[in-house]
């Protein structure tokens, strides 16, 4: 299937909160309950459509453990939104935001939609969290941010699309280079008439001529 | 091969930057350009070649299928050259022992990752059951040149050849009754009427991998018929069969055991034990690395490659020279005295120069950046087979060859005191990468960085996926402002190759293997107590009891073992039934011996234990998949060893295997 862009995400936050789930939940629109633990980094996707716009989201799901940090660190590059998630019962997992804020910041390009998120809001008896704090960090960091249950679905699909809509203004407003690959946005076939129409996935007879990816 | 076409290399990377998203490719850029730089080369060779790439892929194109990246979206974002993300299995008990694997894709250079790994599990069985089955282990790391077809080919196909190649010799391979006989004489038998001489087992490994070495270059020759030039690439294969290590090797990928002392010295030495076992762990000293391949590039294998050159000069086309020069000489030194070795001369020495010495030396260059006819920078594996050298269209593949170097380790030969937990280090961690890894990496470093890394995640499952990744991570480095890729510490070039590191831990297949061999062992005493039993029917009584035992003894397992008194009552009395049965058995047994002769008699004592191989080893297999259940079984035993001191638990399963083929046996002499 075509698109207009492709925006690159990358989601963030210690291990256990959710992650994978909230992916997963997205991508395949299932909760599993039991997950792995994510060792390196993850893919998935998914189209949506914005102003009238087919838009491709790339999503690396990294590992939240403190040993894979100093390679997740490599992957804010070239990402275009930034999901930033903690859990709501759990209150460490907040506290650590600042320095995954910090991560953030320092490794990615300076126009990266961050989008905070506080996980598990279905478990509001075990809540550790207010959605107060929650609300006053974003406010004072300059992030979105939104609750979510990775388990109900709810706000997951909001927490994707309204990080979207917020990159796309910035291209509409010519923030973004769209340009350079490196800010995590791709120009797809929509935009260029002259290519031919992307292949399926098994379909190998693309040609040679557009150059190397 | 991060330097072979370097000026393509280049631009494909200026395009990549502005390039929109694009479909995947079936080649490579940098192999139709090379193709293209022909000068002088025959137009319908380039016609030949354009109808080439029309042809369809053979394999599409994917990662090895481990790492279950399964969309096209999953495909394309591991292959995110600004980023080149280490992509390690999601589940990593799809290899198995814990064995470790990452990959990373290039900065660049080509449109996807052109290296390949793969591994297979596999039984080699008699199809008469004659011989207990003999288990195998493979891996395979592949690096593809001038297009991701010859790796992928190979990953997809090398093991089945490899398969077919040890069935060719299996009877000689599977463990029979001569080899316990004979073990003292190494593992070696004479077959003087098969044989002139006498051919070991690893001989016939050895034999296996080098002509499946040929043969997966031959099938990628010939699949130019149907399917897409597939360029080439380089083969590492590791085969874990009979308690050893096999490593071939045909290429610059290589494979390095990293091995570590123990530290049993300095324990013993500190008076503060559990201090200097933290921290000592890591000590330069302690930890070796031992290579397992050499390296095959066009340095290393001058004398070859001019041996070739001097045996058929027609190959050089009188475009090269079987020479070589201490500076490169000009026109303008014509007639002057150049220091020179010719042909496969090591020293060097004075020359005058002549016009036809002016022509391009074979072997060029030194280290990384030696090249084979000025173009191929790695002097062995498969494909290639239509590669011409760049500017004067020679053929290349002459001067290749499949032919694997092929390193054994027999680790049964290996000490390691368990009270030292130093298996990991006496046995060794055997990292199997592609170049990426080692144009950045020496030996010594990536052993350090093994036993690091281990002793960092000392229980995790994922320790062994948690070294591949750091090796990965240090080798790609990171990427600076201006685009750069470099080394963390150093600020040295990082690798801006593919990257792909398999690391195998060799004790976790010892382990496995002894399991095996102690089934083994057994199967093969089992077999011999009942080829004696049978051949010597007059005297059976006594066995006979005691099977007679064994048999209420295995009934008595499948009831419940928590109420002992019930048990021995029932043994008692069962041992009793049994008894009379099996003396009617012997009796019976007694009177169709009587009717046919000795011979006979034998041959179906033969078949029985060729039936009764059949169900333990089926049996054996399933305890081997299912090892943790296998701690019920024992506890079972224990508890009913009480009653029948004779029987040890391990021999729980075949004895009851024996009985229902002693009911067998009788049914069918019912029948008779």
């Amino acid at each position: 299937m075509s698109y207009a862009y492709l925006f690159k995400y990358i989601i963030i936050g210690d291990t256990g909160v959710g992650k994978s789930c909230l992916l997963l939940q997205f991508t395949d629109k299932r909760f599993q309950p039991v997950h792995d633990l994510t060792i390196g980094v993850e893919f998935g996707a998914r189209m949506i459509t914005i102003d009238g716009k087919q838009i491709k989201l790339q999503i690396w799901d990294t590992a939240g453990q403190e040993a894979f940090r100093s390679i997740t660190r490599s992957y804010y590059r070239g990402a275009a939104g930034a999901l930033l998630v903690y859990d709501i019962t759990r209150r460490e997992t907040f506290n650590h935001l600042t320095t995954w804020l910090e991560d953030a910041r320092q490794h990615s390009n300076s126009n990266m939609v961050i989008m905070l998120i506080g996980n598990k809001s279905d478990l509001d008896s075990r809540r550790e969290v207010k959605k107060e704090e929650g609300e006053a960090f974003a406010r004072e960091h300059g992030l979105v941010f939104m609750e979510t249950s990775a388990r109900t679905a709810a706000n997951v699909e909001e927490a994707f699309i309204n990080t979207a809509k917020e990159i796309y203004e910035k291209i509409q407003e010519g923030v973004f280079d769209i340009n350079n690959e490196a800010n995590g946005i791709k120009i797809g076939q929509q935009h260029s008439p002259t290519n031919p129409s992307l292949p399926g996935a098994g379909n190998q007879a693309g040609s040679a001529s557009s150059g190397c990816c | 091969m991060s330097n072979m076409f370097s000026i393509t290399n280049i631009k494909n990377r200026f395009i990549s930057v502005i390039a929109p998203d694009i479909p995947p490719l079936p080649s490579s850029h940098s192999h139709q350009l090379h193709r293209g730089n022909i000068s002088g080369a025959p137009s319908n060779y380039q016609l030949r070649m354009a109808h080439q790439q029309k042809k369809p892929d053979k394999f599409a194109y994917a990662r090895p299928p481990f790492l279950q990246l399964l969309t096209i979206d999953e495909l394309r974002a591991s292959a995110d050259h600004n980023v080149r993300p280490i992509i390690v299995p999601r589940d990593i008990t799809l290899l198995p022992w814990g064995t470790g694997y990452a990959e990373c894709v290039n900065s660049g250079k080509s449109e996807w990752n052109e290296d390949q790994a793969a591994f297979a599990r596999q039984v080699l069985s008699d199809p008469t059951h004659s011989h207990p089955d003999l288990p195998y282990t493979y891996y395979g790391i592949f690096d593809g040149h001038a297009g991701y077809g010859a790796a992928l080919a190979a990953s997809h196909q090398f093991h089945h050849i490899l398969h077919e190649k040890l069935v060719d010799c299996l009877e000689l391979l599977l463990p029979r009754d001569e080899d316990a006989a004979n073990s003292k004489q190494d593992s070696s038998f004479p077959h003087p009427s098969h044989f002139q001489r006498r051919v070991s087992k690893d001989e016939l490994i050895i034999g296996a991998l080098e002509s499946a070495f040929f043969n997966m270059d031959a099938l990628i020759a010939q699949d130019r018929d149907r399917y897409r030039d597939a360029g080439g690439c380089t083969a590492c294969v590791a085969l874990f069969i009979n308690g050893k290590l096999f490593v071939a090797n045909a290429g610059d990928s290589r494979a390095v055991l990293s091995q570590r002392k123990s530290k049993c010295i300095e324990k013993n030495n500190a008076t503060t034990g559990a201090i200097t076992n933290a921290d000592n762990g890591t000590g330069a000293q302690e930890v070796f690395a031992v290579p397992f391949s050499f390296d095959h590039t066009p340095e290393t294998e001058r004398l070859r490659l001019l041996t070739v050159a001097r045996l058929k000069p027609h190959l050089m086309e009188k475009q090269y020279a079987a020479m070589e020069y201490a500076k490169r000489p000009h026109m303008k030194d014509l007639g002057q005295r150049i220091l020179c070795r010719q042909g496969t001369m090591k020293g060097w020495t004075y020359k005058t120069l002549t016009r036809d010495d002016l022509r391009m030396p074979v072997v060029t260059g030194e280290g990384k950046r030696s090249r084979l006819l000025g173009t191929l920078g790695v002097t062995r594996g498969f494909g290639d087979h239509d590669l011409l050298a760049i500017n004067t269209g020679t053929q290349i593949k002459p001067f290749l060859t499949p032919h694997p170097e092929v390193v054994i380790r027999d680790l049964s030969k290996i000490v390691s005191i368990p009270d030292e937990n130093n298996e990991d280090g006496d046995y060794g961690i055997l990292v199997m990468a592609t170049d990426g890894l080692w144009d950045v990496s020496e030996n010594d470093a990536v052993a350090r960085t093994v036993f690091q890394t281990l002793d960092k995640y000392p229980t995790e499952k994922h320790r062994y996926t948690m070294v591949a990744q750091e090796l990965v991570a240090r080798a790609r480095g990171k990427i600076n402002d201006s685009g750069h890729w470099r080394l963390a510490d150093s600020k040295a070039a990082a690798t801006v190759d593919d990257i792909s590191v398999i690391v195998i831990p060799v004790y976790q297949y010892y382990k496995e293997h002894v399991e095996w061999e102690k089934r083994c062992a057994q199967v093969l005493q089992e077999r011999r107590a009942k080829v004696t039993q049978s051949a010597t029917e007059a005297c059976e009584d006594e066995s006979l009891l005691v099977n007679g035992v064994t048999k209420a003894q295995v009934e008595v397992e499948h009831d419940d073992a928590e109420e002992e008194e019930e048990v021995v009552v029932e043994v008692n009395r069962q041992q009793a039934q049994a008894t009379v049965e099996l003396e009617e058995d012997a009796s019976q047994k007694a009177e169709s011996s009587g009717q046919t002769d000795p011979l006979s008699a034998h041959q179906s004592a033969e078949k029985d234990v060729k039936d009764l191989i059949e169900h333990e080893l089926s049996a054996a297999i399933s305890a081997l998949d299912a090892t943790e259940s296998s701690e019920d079984d024992k506890k079972e035993a224990k508890e009913s060893s009480v009653t029948t001191p004779e029987k040890t638990y391990k021999a729980q399963q075949p004895q009851q295997q024996q009985q229902h083929q002693h009911h067998r046996n009788r049914n069918r002499k019912d029948k008779r």
